[in-house]
């Protein structure tokens, strides 16, 4: 069973202070995040808020996604473009993660360090879970305020809008924190965890992008982020279903 | 209802592993250790020790059977507690590059809940390498930390998965000098390939072959019971020595550098009349001495019987 044990907590502890300590995993786990949630939405955000109200018309209104108003290419970011760059920046900081703290203690061998300690295989993937969800909360959800603050005061949404937004980054991060237990039941290497990764994430991104071209208007944040919970589900489930702990530690 | 015995420290019982490749590494094995006993568990590679060693440590489940620590079933309510009182040494471990050794003993004792850090640093020499970072420790003191780590939490049990692998013929002596002194009055299961190292520290034997148990008896049950020999040589050569014992019936067999074996079933009561006949006979018989048994010798007797 896992569940989150006075020793999972003790490993967070290590897990964290072992995180800071990675150039590696800072940095990628810093400036991804920072340019997929707020450097390229804001300067697209920027760009959309300076065109003209008929941009969006001249090559006719046919092929716009549902609920987009042809008059405001802010719309379009905000329908499109913003969800999307929500999904992937969710998704990429704790797989990222994932690799760096599950890949580089199996391919270092200290794993038998930790197992020769009172815990139970259950507490080590969950700490590192809980390090891995920890770190890309407090990675992203700061880097999403600043996203609030420059839409709230370039009054281009709405407060239902940013919080149906939020739920859908968290839903991404919890699909992930799912993505980032089978990358570590499963992957030996880099090269596996990276692979691994990417023919998880493409699907999900496919899927996002599917669903930003049918479902129209507010619902559109709602259903993604249903979609992004069952997939980490279908996920969790999947992994504790058929790759057993063993497998972790062989 | 368990059948688990009050003073069995480590307890396999119709234990049986087969991995996921097919590779069946444990049959039907049982055994025990009772508490307070110093056991090694020896066989050739493949024959199940290191998997023994991970059902023991919960690293892996068994496909049919009963492991128990400390009275405690594997995956029990209970193991966690009989794992807090197991200290184990891991076979030569992966080193942390981000975590220093007093950081590391720290979350050990921090998991324990008990021991003091700064005790065993001092105790195996560490204190000076406190800050330092886990991979940057040499082999030794490498082995050292995980010994320390072992013992910090001053555990009932502990279990040595090849504690000197891999070290210089100094480091191993270090090792050996800390374990000598902390198995004592501990329940000690000693997994290793170095017979000597085995023979050394322990008084009880287990040697599996091809994932069942050959033989466990104590080490001195098992020297007793293995052919003894006397070792002799005579001024006159080993083929007169030899010829000589021919005619009282014994079945010598050629040593080194002139030397005669003989077998003797018992040292004491039949070595002193052979050798007042080998002398009373004019040899000049000037060695006389009872061949101790290795634990090597009976590890290859043993294994190779099986053969």
């Amino acid at each position: 069973m896992m569940g989150i044990t006075p020793e999972s907590r003790i490993l967070l502890g290590k897990e964290l202070r072992q995180i800071r300590r990675s150039r590696r995993a800072v940095l990628t786990s810093t400036l991804l995040p920072l340019l997929l949630l707020v450097i390229m939405p804001m300067g697209q955000l920027a760009s959309f808020r300076s065109m003209p109200a008929e941009a969006l018309q001249r090559g006719g209104t046919q092929g716009l996604p549902p609920g987009i108003d042809p008059t405001n290419p802010v719309s379009f970011y905000t329908y499109f473009l913003f969800p999307l760059f929500l999904v992937i920046g969710g998704l990429m900081v704790p797989s990222q993660l994932a690799t760096h703290t599950v890949v580089v203690e199996r391919e270092r061998r200290s794993l038998e360090l930790l197992m020769a300690l009172p815990v139970r295989v259950s507490d080590i993937v969950v700490g590192k879970l809980l390090a891995i969800l920890a770190v890309a909360v407090g990675i992203t959800l700061p880097l999403f305020a600043v996203d609030c603050v420059f839409m709230v005061v370039w009054e281009v949404v709405t407060p239902l809008y940013l919080a149906l937004a939020f739920l859908v980054l968290l839903s991404s991060l919890a699909c992930a924190i799912a993505m980032a237990f089978v990358i570590s039941l499963i992957a030996r290497d880099f090269r596996t965890a990276n692979n691994i990764s990417g023919l998880i994430v493409v699907p999900i991104i496919f899927v996002t992008l599917a669903l930003m071209g049918l479902v129209p208007g507010d619902v559109k944040l709602v259903v993604l982020a249903a979609a992004l919970l069952a997939t980490g589900l279908a996920g969790l489930l999947a992994g504790l279903r058929w790759i057993t702990f063993e497998r972790y530690l062989s | 209802m368990s059948t688990t015995s009050p003073q069995a420290a480590l307890e396999l019982e119709h234990v049986s592993k087969r991995f996921r490749n097919g590779v069946l590494a444990l049959d039907d094995v049982s055994w025990s250790i009772e508490v307070g006993a110093r056991a090694c568990l020896l066989g050739p590679n493949g024959a199940g020790k290191s998997t023994s060693i991970r059902l023991l440590e919960g690293a892996l489940g068994p496909t049919r059977g009963r492991v128990a620590l400390l009275g405690a079933a594997v995956g029990s309510p209970e193991y966690l507690a009989a794992r807090r009182r197991t200290g184990i040494v891991p076979q030569g471990p992966g080193m942390y590059d981000d975590l220093t050794t007093r950081e590391y003993l720290t979350l050990v004792q921090r998991l324990a809940g008990r021991g003091s850090v700064d005790e065993v640093l001092r105790a195996f020499s560490l204190d000076e390498y406190a800050d330092t970072r886990l991979a940057q420790l040499s082999g030794g003191y490498q082995r050292r930390l995980v010994l320390a780590a072992a013992l910090l939490p001053e555990p009932d049990l502990l279990l040595l998965d090849e504690p000197t692998v891999g070290l210089d013929p100094v480091a191993s002596h270090h090792v050996h000098e800390y374990l000598r002194a902390e198995m004592q009055g501990r329940t000690t299961l000693l997994c290793t390939h170095n017979l000597a190292e085995a023979e050394a520290l322990c008084d009880e034997v287990i040697i599996l072959q091809n994932g069942k148990v050959l033989l466990h008896e104590p080490l001195a049950t098992l020297k007793n019971r293995t052919h003894r020999q006397l070792r002799l040589a005579a001024r006159q050569g080993a083929e007169a020595l030899s010829r000589a014992l021919t005619e009282r019936g014994l079945e010598p067999t050629g040593g080194e550098n002139g030397h005669v074996l003989v077998p003797i079933a018992d040292v004491e009561t039949e070595a002193p009349p052979l050798l007042r006949a080998l002398l009373g006979a004019g040899l000049d018989v000037y060695e006389c001495s009872p061949v101790e048994v290795s634990l090597e010798s009976v590890f290859l007797d043993v294994v190779q019987m099986d053969e």
